[in-house]
């Protein structure tokens, strides 16, 4: 301390309410790793971590070559595997990092550590960010951990090797995201129990809800209506229900030739509930993974590309007409509308961001000084 | 207490000779703290209704007031933490509501209940604070073993604040808001779970901030601690200012006095004779017998209410010129404790 009564240097610079700086980000940040990193329930939790992800690995692995042997179906059985493990990281990185983020300002208000800090030149920018980003490290470590079961799962081949930077830069973003949002909550909710549980709501939220709401609100989608159906015409059945047994044999020997019809369909606008799917973490993932390139290949990563392409379908509802032709034709040529919407997960990426980043700026407000409404129950310091 | 200080008032002329720095403290005085009016509810509850206060730069000035009387709230708003519903504030010359980050950074904050980082070191609690308000890193390192001697926490500086004791987090906490060489110091409470060593240290540790020409204001319902380092104070009674003090009300005002002789019998008989109206002090008397001051040759005290410090001078050396064996004269209980006593009295 000096003996001077004059002010530090530094206080002519404004700090205003957005103000972000490296420096005091990293304050924030250093602050916030630091305890976590020397706490013990941590280094347990990531032992857990890598005990359960791993022992989940490796049963599926050596379920899956027992199953089969040849170079084919271990191709597919890694891809299986990958797919596993994707959804086991992906599902216990939902399930665990709601629990980092969610306390980081009511925990701190009420342990009294929060105004101490708050009334320093940290803007409420910086100590929002700084909380948000050591949160968002500490997931990103429980996806470093479970990276070698990735490896392996990806050694058994079948899968594209540029699948797995795109599984673990899209696992990292959604769960930053939800880092955003208990981040958010964390400022809202006076407790830390209630932060915790508005958090994990707003995840099942996205995974769980989102799903169960699409099948029950399909039923109300669906109506009658008359569509062009492209199919073999009534016609080629009612000949064929004419003839004697052989000559039925021998029409059914020649192709049919389909044509287009309009007929009574059950058809379902899933264009307007299809976003219910898209938002969806785990189908953020599946359809953002797979490479563009092996989209089109008959690999055994086909099997994802499946699932997601039928959500891509989804976006597109009903088609203009519909394909119940089974003969082998050329029926590209008058289907159109081409099957494929396009990806689905930027947009899905782009609401879970956003959720994200409503979390993070309402933690920004929150932290404001100086306060003029106090959370019901709590005292400022 | 230095003797000299006249009581400010808002506007009023202000000189302290005693203060090195006292050439700070010009008329304008730009690094005390000025409240007017202060008010801010709580829903139903008025924490603040009509606060005043008024801390001069190179003085210690107590916040005095019963629990619940809006001491706590009133150090919020000044700390920039809390809107005040109406009324001015003035923190080193910048308003904690429109300049809110200008006021935080003069002014260094010690709550009356806060938590510490427990798996940080003493060390790096300072650091992390010297960081977050941008200390310069080379001057940090110096100020923060400073801080740490100063507050006796050096052996204990690369130690988990877990370790510490409740004493010993509260030196931690009054070391964290010196870490920016603050202008002005707000500390709630700063002597609670403090051993006796350590409130001697915070008194002169407070003592020689406020002679660099600092503000310090120092919330407390220990009257007595507070009568040791305060060189005024300010009342608060149900979010409202009642009173100030200063020394001069200190050095002139009417207080008891508890003056004791070898004979009490010797002492009342000449305090009737020089019309002096007195009570007994209800102590014991080292003898054994009742409280009875008719009682001749037992020793004992009586109380006297004298206007000033010259009034108990005079009296005293009149007693003793009038043959009176006494043994002690003293303030009966520390002045704020009877100007206290005394607003409790006016409340009723």
């Amino acid at each position: 301390m000096t003996a001077t009564a004059t002010t530090p240097a530094p206080a002519s610079r404004a700090v205003g309410t957005w103000t972000l700086t490296w420096h005091g980000v990293r304050t924030v940040a250093a602050l916030e790793l630091r305890q976590r990193v020397r706490s013990s329930r941590w280094k347990a939790a990531l032992i857990v971590w890598f005990v359960v992800v791993g022992a989940i690995t490796l049963l599926a692995s050596g379920a899956l070559l027992f199953v089969g042997t040849s170079s084919a179906s271990r191709e597919a059985s890694g891809a299986a595997l990958f797919v596993v493990v994707t959804a086991l990281v992906l599902g216990l990185g939902l399930l665990v990092t709601p629990t980092l983020a969610s306390t980081a300002v009511n925990g701190d208000r009420s342990a009294g550590t929060l105004a101490t800090l708050q009334v320093t030149l940290l803007s409420p920018a910086e100590i929002a960010t700084g909380k948000l980003l050591a949160a968002w490290a500490s997931a990103c470590a429980f996806l470093v951990v479970s990276l070698p079961f990735f490896v392996i799962a990806l050694l058994m081949g079948g899968v594209p090797v540029a699948t797995l930077p795109r599984v673990i830069l899209l696992t990292a973003l959604l769960l930053a995201a939800v880092c955003g949002m208990g981040l958010g909550w964390s400022t809202l909710a006076a407790r830390p129990a209630g932060s915790t549980v508005l958090t994990f709501v707003t995840v099942a939220g996205l995974t769980v809800f989102t799903p169960i709401f699409f099948g029950l609100t399909y039923p109300f989608l669906s109506t009658t209506q008359d569509v062009q159906v492209y199919g073999v015409p009534d016609s080629y059945w009612d000949e064929i229900n004419e003839l004697d047994e052989d000559e039925a044999q021998a029409a059914l020997e020649n192709e049919p030739v389909c044509e287009l019809t309009t007929k009574e369909r059950s058809v379902a606008h899933t264009e307007w509930t299809w976003w219910l799917l898209a938002i969806n973490p785990f189908v953020v993932v599946a359809d953002g993974a797979v490479p563009a390139s092996a989209h089109a290949a008959d690999s055994p990563g086909a099997l994802a590309v499946d699932i997601t392409s039928s959500v891509r379908a989804l976006r597109l509802g009903s088609p203009d007409v519909l394909d119940e032709c089974w003969s082998d034709d050329d029926s590209q040529a008058v289907l159109t509308t081409g099957s494929d919407a396009g990806p689905v997960w930027p947009f899905g990426l782009a609401v879970n961001l956003l959720l994200g980043a409503a979390g993070f700026i309402v933690a920004v407000r929150r932290l404001r000084l100086p306060q003029r409404t106090l959370p019901r129950g709590t005292r400022v310091a | 207490m230095p003797p000299d200080a006249p009581h400010d008032q808002p506007g009023g002329p202000t000189s302290a000779p005693d203060v090195p720095a006292g050439a700070v403290a010009v008329a304008t005085r730009p690094h005390g703290i000025e409240v007017t009016g202060l008010r801010r509810a709580f829903g139903a509850v008025k924490a603040l209704d009509g606060a005043d206060l008024v801390a001069r730069a190179g003085a210690v000035t107590a916040l005095v007031g019963p629990n619940g009387s809006g001491k706590t709230t009133l150090l919020l708003v000044l700390a920039g933490l809390l809107v005040p519903d109406s009324g001015q504030v003035r923190v080193a010359g910048h308003d904690p509501v429109t300049d809110n980050a200008g006021a935080r950074a003069r002014t260094g904050w010690m709550p009356d209940a806060f938590g510490t980082w427990d798996s940080l070191t003493a060390r790096e609690v300072l650091t992390t604070f010297a960081d977050a308000y941008r200390v310069d890193r080379t001057t940090a390192a110096a100020r923060i073993d400073e801080l740490l001697a100063t507050v006796h926490l050096s052996e204990y500086a690369d130690q988990p604040a877990a370790v510490l004791s409740r004493g010993q987090k509260q030196r931690l906490g009054l070391a964290r808001a010196l870490v920016h060489d603050p202008q002005v110091l707000l500390l709630d409470e700063p002597a609670s779970g403090l051993d006796p060593r350590s409130r001697v240290d915070l008194r002169l540790l407070l003592r020689r901030l406020a002679d660099e020409g600092r503000t310090v204001l120092v919330s407390s319902h220990v009257l007595a601690e507070l009568d040791e380092m305060a060189d005024d104070a300010v009342f608060l009674s149900r979010g409202r200012t009642v009173a100030g003090l200063s020394e001069n009300d200190a050095v002139s005002g009417r207080r008891t006095w508890h003056v004791r002789s070898l004979s009490v019998a010797a002492l009342t008989d000449w305090l009737d004779t020089a019309g002096v109206a007195w009570r007994p002090d209800g102590a014991p008397r080292t003898l054994g017998t009742p409280a009875a001051p008719g009682n001749a040759g037992s020793a004992g005290g009586v109380l006297v209410d004298v206007a000033g410090e010259a009034g108990a001078a005079a009296l005293l050396r009149d007693a003793v010129t009038a043959g009176v064996p006494v043994v002690s004269s003293a303030p009966a209980a520390g002045a704020l404790e009877q100007a206290y006593l005394a607003l409790e009295e006016e409340r009723r």
